[in-house]
Formats: C-alpha cells, structure tokens, sequence
C-alpha cells in the first residue's frame, strides 16, 4: 500500500522546531557561560558596572535578551512560515456518542 | 516605620475596584459569544478564534509569581535572580515555535477540545487521556491554589490606613484584612470566569497582561526617581547583606550569646556618630579614628568587619541604610560556631551595625554577595543557573493552559506575530521588575514581608505627590491582574478537565449541555473553596510551588507532546509511559529533598535540578515503550500526518 505524503505543515514544523531547539542552545550555552566566567564567585571590588548594572548582568544576561528578541523577529519574519490549519473535525468517540444519544 | 509597611491611600483600593469591575463586564461579554455556539466549543475553547494579542499575552507562563514570587526572590537575593529568569529570553519562541503549529493543526484535525482530548484522539485511545487528565487536575490545582495567597495580599495592601482601623488592630501577617481580600479576590476572578468561560479567562488576561505593562512602566522610572537612580542603589548594596530565614526558637536561643556582640556594636555606632557630626555626616575611612577597644569583636576577641568608608551615617531609624559593621565569621574554634543549628549554615551567626543605628544578629550572607554569583547563601549555583533554562522554557511548552491556547489560535499567521508580540513584552517587563526591585532593596531594605516588594513600591512612591494613590492603584493592578489572570485560565483548564475528559468520557458520555454546564459551574465554585481553604495558612514562598508545578507539568507533558506532534511510531503506551516517568522522577526528587532537609525542595544530584532528570526519564520511557508496543494504526497517523485527501 502506497503511503500519502507527509503534509508540509508537518515538515515545516518540524523543522522549525528544531531550529528553536538550537536558538535555545546556544542562548543557554552563552548566557550560563558568560556569567559563570564572568558572574561567580567575583570580589565585589572588581566589577564594573554598566548604568548601575554589573557588568556579567549586563552582558550575560540583558545584552543576549535583546539577541533574542532580534533573533525571534527574524524567525518569525523571515524563516517561519505559514499554512492552512485544515477543517475542524469531529472526535471519533464524540461522533460515537452523538449517535448513541439519537438512538 | 524601618520594616518598610506602608498605608495605601482611598485611589489605591479605588483602582482595584475598577479593575475588578473591569473584568466581571469582560466576563459577561464573553457570556455573550459562547451562547452564540455549542456550549463545549465555546465555553472552554472560545470557538477558535484568538488573534495574536490574545495568544501572546495570555498563553504565557506569566503568574502571581511574576509580581510577587520573582520580585520577592529579586529583593533576598539581588542580581543573579536576574540569571535566574534569564531562560524568558527564549519563552516566547520556544512557547510557540516547538508544537504550536503542529497542535493547532493536530486540534483541528482530530476535533479536540482540551489537552487530554488531543492525546486520546492521537491515539484513539480514552487511557492516555484519562492519564494526562489526572496529572492536569494534581498540578494545575497545586499551581493555582498557591496563587490566591498573591491575590489576597494584594487586596491586603491596598486597604487605606482608617478602614482598616475600623475594625481594630491587626498586627499579623495573615490576619483579618488578609483574609477578606481572600474573599474578595476568590468570588471575584470565580465570579467572571464562571460566568465566561475560556473567552472570560483570555480577555481578562489580556486586559490585565496591559495593565501589567503600564504598572511596570509607570512603576520603573518612579522607582528610579525615589533611589538617586541605578548607580545609587548599586552603590548601596555594595555591601549588603541578605539574613536568613531563622525560625523564632533558633533566635531565642541565640539572644544571650549575641548579646556582647550587639552591646559593642552599639557602643561603635555612638562613636562613629560622634566622628560624623564633626565630618559633615561621613563614616571614617577606617576603624583606626574610634577606640581601639570598640574595634574588637568581644566573642571571638577578633577584628570587626568595618564596610562604612566612603559612605555617611543616616538619621537614627531611617528606612535606608548601609552595613557599617560586622562581627567575623564565626569559625571553629568559635564559642558561637556549634550554636548555630540551621542545615546548611556553615557561617555561623554574626551581628551587624547599620548606618542608621540598628543592630541585628543572625545567620547573614557576604557583604557584595547581592551583586554578583551565586548570591547570598548560595542561592544559585551554577548546576541550577543550567537547570532554570530548561525549568522556563519546557514548563511553558509543558504548560496545558499554554497549550490549550495554541490549539484556539486562529491561524499560523497568528502564532507567528504572537512570538514577535511576546518577546517584546517580555522584555518590558522582566528586566525592569529586575531593576525595580534591586532598586527596592535599596529603598526599603527591612521589609518584613519580601512578596509585598512590588505593592510596598507602588504606595511609597506614589505617597508624595497629588493624586498618587490613584497611580499606586494601577499599579498594584499589575499583581492582582497577574494572579486573577492565572487563576481564571487555571480553573478554565481544571473545570474542562474533569466536565470533559472524566466526567463526559467515562461517567456520562449522553450528558446534556445543561448538565455539562451546571457541573462545570459546580467545579468552579468547588476548587474556589479548596483555594481559599487551603490559603488561610498560606504556603511560604509562592515561587517555589510556581516551579514545582511548572516542573511537573515540564516532565509529564514535554517529551510526550513532541512524540505526538512529530513521532509517526509514538503509541500509546508509550506516551503514557513518558507523563508517568517523568512526573515520577520529579515527585522522588522533591519526597527525598523533603525527607532530607525538611523544606520544600527537591533533592537535586551535581546541583542539576529535577526538571532535567525528569525529561530524560521521560523521553527515554516514551521512545523505549514505544518501539517495544505494537506500531500505531497506520490509517489513524496518515490521517494526523499526511495531506488530507479529499473524502468521497
């Protein structure tokens, strides 16, 4: 028996997905890495700061923020992309029991 | 007052009532739409038909925990909560950009309605759902009977000063006012979405997810005005310290022995104060300008700390103040060291001098410890900094509140343009409640009650100027928005799962939509009691239940929801398999952690936190039972993953 074509919606969700999966990666990866470099275990008499801000917060953790966010405006712009969600469907078991309830 | 409380103004309760009054006219124009269709459809899934706004600034993880837990932990702990929520960063792409697509399509494709709709239709199998049911109803009910406590301290604060004196004095913490802001809160956020339904529970929110963004606007720059900006406040936590929790025994106990210490701290501080009346109010720049005898800890017969150079001396009992001095770490050979009993207390008591005066004993972290890793008391070891990016992002794709939202979405369109719209939200808030309430330390540094950060701001910096109260009023309706708004999709969430996926499914599948309605009423009505019952002794520390939850619903439902979406060969057992592993994994975690410190916290091994062993547990159980279960029907997977062919 021939089998019927993935639908493309389902490809190019999966594919999304995995793309998010790597952007979540690499963000925890910079971010944990950073501050842990940077962050820990640092005499206060060394940090900087940036506005006020120290400066492992600022770079670690507000500067990848705004990434991020630039990062979603692409994916969601420019990579993501969209498609018919298809006919709302009755539930097999509700059909079933639609039909008990005439009879 | 040196804890910090504070007296709301008459504009203060007064913009509670407008919001309040707000959502229950929402709540009766969603009545409106859901009577227009079927009363399942509409009641618990809005028809379908949310747009962008609706989806991304309703199907988020925000809670009482965002304006209450997270505020609270940012106050005892300083910088490093903000690596702590770090993980929001990437919540609304992951939120959206894992399963969204694939669920709203999936939804539409097998007719579901709730999260366990989808499961047993994916299947065509009623035990998977029965499954994702019961662990919906345990930790949605966990997660939102922990949230009334955040409402009714909201109400609590927002009293005016000669109301609450009409019915005389109340000192305690949870006493008479908190309790009828319990009330007021629990018939309130009931009430609307009783009488709305799922649109009820998503308009409000994204009424209130508004008003929560002009709170925290408004909010920043006063906060910022009231501190002398960023660099001041820094500079004063430079070196502040962070006491711990210590039960009324431990420091009982405690006094006498303390008692030398704090006597010469107060004998320095009258020294200190005579050297600044000659100095234009400046602490020395060492300990070398007092009496070399006042510069001795009498306990250990050790240097004191001196952290005052630099800085002046405040007015006797005024609210902000820097460390001045401390007592050294008690070590070993410490009389003072085998006193102190606290698991986990290694430092051992110290007293502290402030610059206004005040002497404290306790058990306190180093000086600096606020601004930088892993915080005071080792709040946030690097094991943990790893675990919290996976806690935030998979407990908002685990999330069924989240998830049932993304199956109402209109479109894709829709899904895309609420990534870009969460995003930019989040930003506006998270990072400034980060710098508000550092700000807030610096502000009110005693505060007694450290979840009443964000409404104890609201009315200190507005209580200056005309017609303040009214703005610390809108405010305040930031948390209590946040709260009536998790609250509400939660008992939406719960309500569908027992009136559709138990009762409809297994006790009475002919139910008439009136009987399907009163009962979803009933259930309404019935988890409002357990909240408001289960909150007159409130749970410590609302944060830790937001995660426990946020946990368990990561482990039961992440791994299984991606088998579902995009795994052909996923069966049955095995996704049952996977919710049962991983929330499984989780619960030991948290009964050993439990059994072992004797708070509530999990056990977790290497610093990793449970939500990580959990997903693995999980992903390992549902893969491993699915190869080893018979494949699914092949008919049933195209029909969910193939191109839909038309019917003849």
């Amino acid at each position: 028996m021939s089998r019927a074509a993935e639908d493309p919606l389902v490809r190019s969700a999966r594919r999304e997905a995995a793309v998010v999966l790597v952007i979540w990666a690499v963000a925890l990866i910079y971010s944990v890495g950073y501050c842990w470099l940077f962050g820990y275990h640092r005499e206060v008499s060394e940090l900087t700061f940036v506005w006020g801000i120290p400066d492992w917060v600022m770079w670690g953790v507000f500067a990848p923020w705004v990434a991020c966010f630039l990062v979603s405006l692409w994916f969601s712009y420019g990579f993501m992309t969209d498609a018919e969600l298809g006919e709302e469907q009755t539930p097999p078991s509700e059909a079933a029991a639609a039909e008990a309830r005439d009879a | 007052m040196p804890d910090g409380s504070i007296s709301a103004g008459y504009g203060t309760i007064a913009g509670l009532v407008v919001l309040i009054a707000a959502s229950v006219w929402l709540g009766l124009l969603a009545q409106r739409v859901v009577e227009r269709g079927s009363f399942m459809k509409g009641y618990f899934l809005g028809n379908r038909g949310l747009g962008s706004w609706a989806l991304a600034l309703t199907a988020t993880v925000q809670s009482g925990g965002t304006f209450m837990g997270f505020p609270s932990l940012v106050f005892t702990n300083g910088w490093v909560v903000a690596l702590w929520i770090g993980a929001y960063m990437v919540v609304p792409i992951s939120g959206f950009g894992i399963i969204g697509k694939r669920f709203a399509q999936l939804s539409r494709r097998t007719g579901a309605i709730t999260v366990p709709d989808l499961f047993r239709e994916r299947f065509g199998n009623a035990n998977v759902g029965l499954v994702a049911s019961l662990l919906i109803l345990f930790f949605m009910t966990v997660m939102m009977v922990a949230q009334f406590k955040a409402g009714a301290i909201v109400m609590k604060v927002s009293i005016p000063e000669d109301i609450r004196n009409l019915i005389g004095e109340d000192q305690s913490e949870y006493g008479t006012w908190y309790r009828i802001g319990l009330a007021v809160f629990t018939v309130t956020v009931v009430g609307y979405t009783l009488i709305g339904g799922f649109l009820a529970a998503v308009w409000t929110d994204l009424f209130q997810s508004l008003i929560m963004w002009v709170g925290v606007m408004l909010l920043l720059p006063l906060t910022l005005l009231a501190v002398g900006g960023m660099a001041a406040a820094t500079h004063q936590l430079k070196n502040e310290v962070s006491a711990k929790k210590l039960n009324a025994d431990a420091v009982a106990k405690h006094a006498p022995t303390r008692a030398p210490a704090e006597e010469r701290l107060k004998q320095l501080d009258a020294a200190l104060r005579q050297y600044a009346a000659n100095h234009e109010g400046a602490l020395p720049p060492d300990l070398g300008q007092v009496s070399a005898e006042l510069r001795e800890d009498p306990i250990s017969g050790r240097p004191l700390e001196y952290y005052g150079a630099g800085y002046q001396v405040a007015q006797a009992g005024a609210v902000r103040r820097v460390v001045v001095a401390m007592t050294p770490t008690a070590e070993a050979e410490d009389p003072t060291a085998d006193a102190a009993e606290e698991p986990g207390d290694e430092a051992g008591w110290q007293s502290v001098l402030y610059s206004n005066g005040v002497v404290k004993s306790g058990v306190f972290s180093n000086p600096g410890d606020l601004l930088t890793a892993p915080g005071p008391h080792d709040f946030h070891p690097i094991g943990t900094a790893f675990s919290y990016f996976f806690i935030w992002v998979f407990a908002g794709l685990g999330s069924p509140a989240g998830m049932v939202r993304v199956m109402a979405c209109r479109d894709t369109q829709t899904i895309r343009r609420s990534i870009v719209l969460l995003g930019s939200y989040n930003l506006c808030i998270y990072i400034p409640l980060i710098v508000i309430c550092v700000c807030g330390r610096a502000l009110l540094p005693d505060l007694a009650v450290s979840d009443e950060i964000v409404p104890s701001l609201a009315v200190q910096t507005t209580s200056h100027f005309a017609g303040g109260s009214l703005v610390a009023g809108l405010i305040l309706s930031a948390p209590f928005g946040a709260v009536m708004a998790t609250v509400s999709s939660y008992l939406v969430v719960i309500a569908s799962g027992l009136v559709r996926d138990v009762y409809q499914q297994f006790l009475n599948p002919n139910a008439t939509e009136g009987q399907l309605r009163r009962l979803s009423y009933a259930v309404m009505v019935v988890v409002g009691g357990i909240g408001i019952g289960a909150n007159i002794h409130p749970v410590d520390f609302l944060q830790k239940i937001v995660v426990f939850s946020g946990t368990c619903g990561a482990t039961a439902f992440v791994a299984p929801a991606l088998m579902i979406a995009y795994w052909r060969r996923a069966t049955a057992a095995g996704t049952i398999a996977g919710m049962l592993c991983g929330v499984g994994v989780t619960l030991t975690m948290y009964g050993i952690g439990m059994a072992k410190f004797s708070e509530f916290t999990p056990f977790r091994p290497f610093d990793i936190d449970p939500i990580i062993w959990g997903l693995a547990a999980s992903a390992v159980a549902g893969v491993l039972v699915s190869l080893r279960t018979l494949p699914p029907d092949e008919g049933l997977i195209s029909k969910l993953f193939d191109i839909e062919t038309a019917k003849s």
